[in-house]
């Protein structure tokens, strides 16, 4: 069976075969055991030992570790992979980025307001998570279109703070 | 007072290690818990618990009144603060001698003298001690802060004058970013110690980060040697060791005697350190005095055999300190590697979640000092360290490979962690050679940040692709191979039938 690997930016082919996989076209003996009563697969991977967390996060959906690095990885096989591609083909990039909290925390500072142009990496928010205030900056130039939160304000991982649209 | 029972005025890996040495010492613990803190290990480590209030810090372990509560509900006669929270809060240690209790730290007067930055330099000065060039008096007037940031020349550091931690710390390299350095230290110092009040002084380019141990019961006041923390980030320390690379022992010996004067010139009591920044010529600086245990006194405990926290439970109490009269000096290396709820791929940070699975590294010359186990949840209420790992070996280069095996055992499961960053920084040429300072993890932003090298990520994307390969076989039904779609069940019910 081949898979399709989205992990850490980048596509990975594996194909499962029995007891061995083939990566990227290169076949390598491999097995994956789990440590009973953990979230820990052993992998064995042409007689080499990796202790690797596997968390499932969803349909196809798995939270890889390695050292206390955190990877996401999505794994379709082939033929739904294809249909994803072909689906996804005719979408066009809309815009900047909006800037989206990267965890839960406070809301101390908005840095700009509606309609001002920001540079790529300039500071547009200041959260507070932890005791430290961490600045959010903008990932690429941009107006910004909307402030969505305001100081004080409690924010969950991910909601929007600010949205852009492209510089005119 | 005889001494029997005492309240652990904090939470997590502190408390943990205060209730410990209070065992160790035939004395009882009393945990103080929040909302969110009543399954976490030391609420269960301890002889007894309280509930002090809700989960923000402000409202439960921030308290004076609920924590001097729970020292009465609970017949506690001394409270031992830890680190953070209320331990450098001269009214907090007044009003713990006012209830008729032992403070396990040094009088409120040294707390206070200390804790007041600008007041303490102007004491360290008057006791001879070397200090920091910098505007002693705390600033309101924005063009005040400028002239006098002109007077020392640029760079210049804005610090927080209750603060510590790198909280409300700032380094402005040039005047028009001055004001607003001021704002944003002034807004987190508010935050972080109650107090918006910040000074000025000179920044030291490239010193390192030497502090001294200091131990002081009623008779003596003597110096346990050195710890270098020059590997930093944003302020914050993140691994330790002593001794340092850069101090022999006849520098030892006089920064010693600079760290004994300026306990001895505010009349300290219990277990304290002078945090000192050491140039490349040798000359040294008092930074501050930290007037209670800190995060990293395990590397001193391990160096000099002193259990540190023990010492301030009998200190307290009136007895003398367990370490003999005559010259000390540190044997073997120990580090210590800050473990932290960050990550290091997400620009430090925090993670959040519910740790499901977490295996502590052990074996020899290890020690684990943790706060956090399998299911409990990391919150964002409070600092991000989930534990420390301390190694101790004959020499640094034994030390670090030691930590490097400690690091590999260790595996923490549902939050990220900065393990990955520690293994970078242990392996690089510069920190083995030991060529380090306060900047340099702001130099060298590709340990902070690596990506994940391609045989890592094909190895990961083997895993999930497995992990995905086994998920799909359980959930469809067995076929057997011989097309026919009877199940595996029955085929294998024939075959041991026909047995």
């Amino acid at each position: 069976m081949k898979y399709l690997v989205s992990i850490a930016n980048q596509t990975v082919e594996v194909e499962v075969d029995g007891d061995r996989v083939v990566i990227d076209g290169v076949a390598h003996a491999a097995e994956l055991r789990p440590v009973a009563g953990t979230p820990i697969q052993n992998l064995l991977l042409d007689g080499a030992s990796w202790i690797i967390p596997v968390e499932p996060a969803g349909r196809g959906r798995w939270v890889l570790q390695r050292w206390g690095e955190r990877f996401e990885a999505e794994v379709l096989d082939e033929r739904t992979h294809h249909i994803q591609s072909l689906v996804g083909a005719g979408k066009a990039q809309t815009g900047p980025a909006a800037l989206k909290a990267p965890m839960p925390g406070l809301v101390v500072r908005v840095l700009v307001e509606p309609g001002s142009t920001v540079a790529a990496g300039q500071g547009v928010a200041v959260l507070e998570a932890m005791k430290m205030e961490n600045e959010l900056k903008a990932a690429g130039p941009g107006v910004v279109d909307a402030i969505h939160a305001k100081p004080g304000q409690a924010v969950e991982k991910g909601a929007v703070l600010v949205s852009f649209r492209p510089v005119a | 007072m005889n001494v029997t029972r005492v309240l652990v005025a904090n939470r997590g890996e502190i408390a943990l290690r205060i209730i410990r040495a209070c065992h160790d010492e035939g004395l009882e613990a009393v945990a103080v818990y929040s909302d969110a803190d009543r399954s976490s290990p030391y609420v269960r480590a301890a002889d007894a618990a309280v509930w002090i209030g809700p989960s923000p810090a402000a409202q439960s372990y921030l308290v004076v009144d609920r924590i001097l509560e729970a020292a009465a509900q609970s017949g506690a006669q001394a409270i031992h603060p830890g680190f953070g929270f209320l331990s450098e809060r001269a009214h907090f240690a007044k009003a713990v001698e006012a209830a008729g209790l032992v403070f396990v730290g040094p009088p409120a007067t040294a707390i206070q003298a200390m804790g007041d930055k600008t007041e303490a330099r102007r004491r360290m000065q008057a006791a001879g001690v070397p200090v920091v060039p910098g505007a002693m008096a705390a600033l309101d007037d924005p063009a005040v802060a400028a002239e006098l940031a002109a007077g020392l020349g640029y760079p210049v550091l804005v610090k927080a004058a209750a603060g510590g931690g790198g909280k409300g710390m700032r380094v402005v390299r040039a005047a028009e970013d001055l004001a607003g350095a001021l704002v944003s230290a002034a807004s987190e110092a508010q935050k972080a110690f109650g107090d918006p009040a910040v000074y000025l002084e000179k920044f030291i380019e490239r010193p390192r980060h030497v502090e001294i141990q200091v131990l002081a019961d009623a008779h003596r006041t003597i110096h346990l040697g050195e710890r270098e923390c020059s590997i930093q980030r944003r302020h914050q320390k993140l691994l330790e060791e002593a001794p340092s690379v850069a101090v022999d022992p006849a520098l030892r010996e006089r920064m010693g005697a600079a760290a004994v004067a300026a306990a001895a010139a505010v009349g300290y009591r219990s277990a304290g350190t002078c945090e000192f920044l050491l140039s490349a010529d040798g000359s040294f600086y008092f930074l501050e005095m930290n007037t209670r245990i800190q995060v990293e006194h395990p590397v001193t405990e391990l160096v000099y055999g002193v259990d540190l926290v023990r010492e301030q439970l009998r200190i307290a109490r009136g007895l003398p300190m367990t370490v003999a009269p005559g010259p000390l000096a540190p044997r073997g290396w120990a580090i210590e590697c800050r473990i932290t709820s960050e990550d290091p791929a997400n620009g430090f940070l925090p993670s959040t979640g519910r740790i499901t699975h977490l295996r502590a590294p052990a074996g020899p010359g290890v020690r684990w000092d943790s706060g956090v186990d399998t299911g409990d949840e990391v919150t964002l209420y409070y600092d991000s360290m989930l534990a420390k790992l301390i190694v101790h070996g004959a020499t640094r280069t034994d030390a670090i490979a030691r930590m490097e095996r400690a690091l590999h055992e260790l595996v923490v499961v549902g939050v990220a962690t900065n393990q990955a960053f520690h293994l970078r920084l242990l392996a690089d040429p510069a920190f083995r050679a030991g060529d380090i300072d306060i900047q340099f993890l702001e130099r060298r932003a590709d340990l902070v940040d690596r990506p994940a090298p391609p045989d890592l990520v094909r190895r990961l994307a083997a895993a999930a692709a497995l992990a995905e390969h086994e998920r799909r076989q359980r959930q469809k039904p067995a076929v057997t191979g011989d097309g026919n779609g009877a199940s595996a069940w029955l085929a294998q019910g024939r075959r041991e039938g026909l047995r």
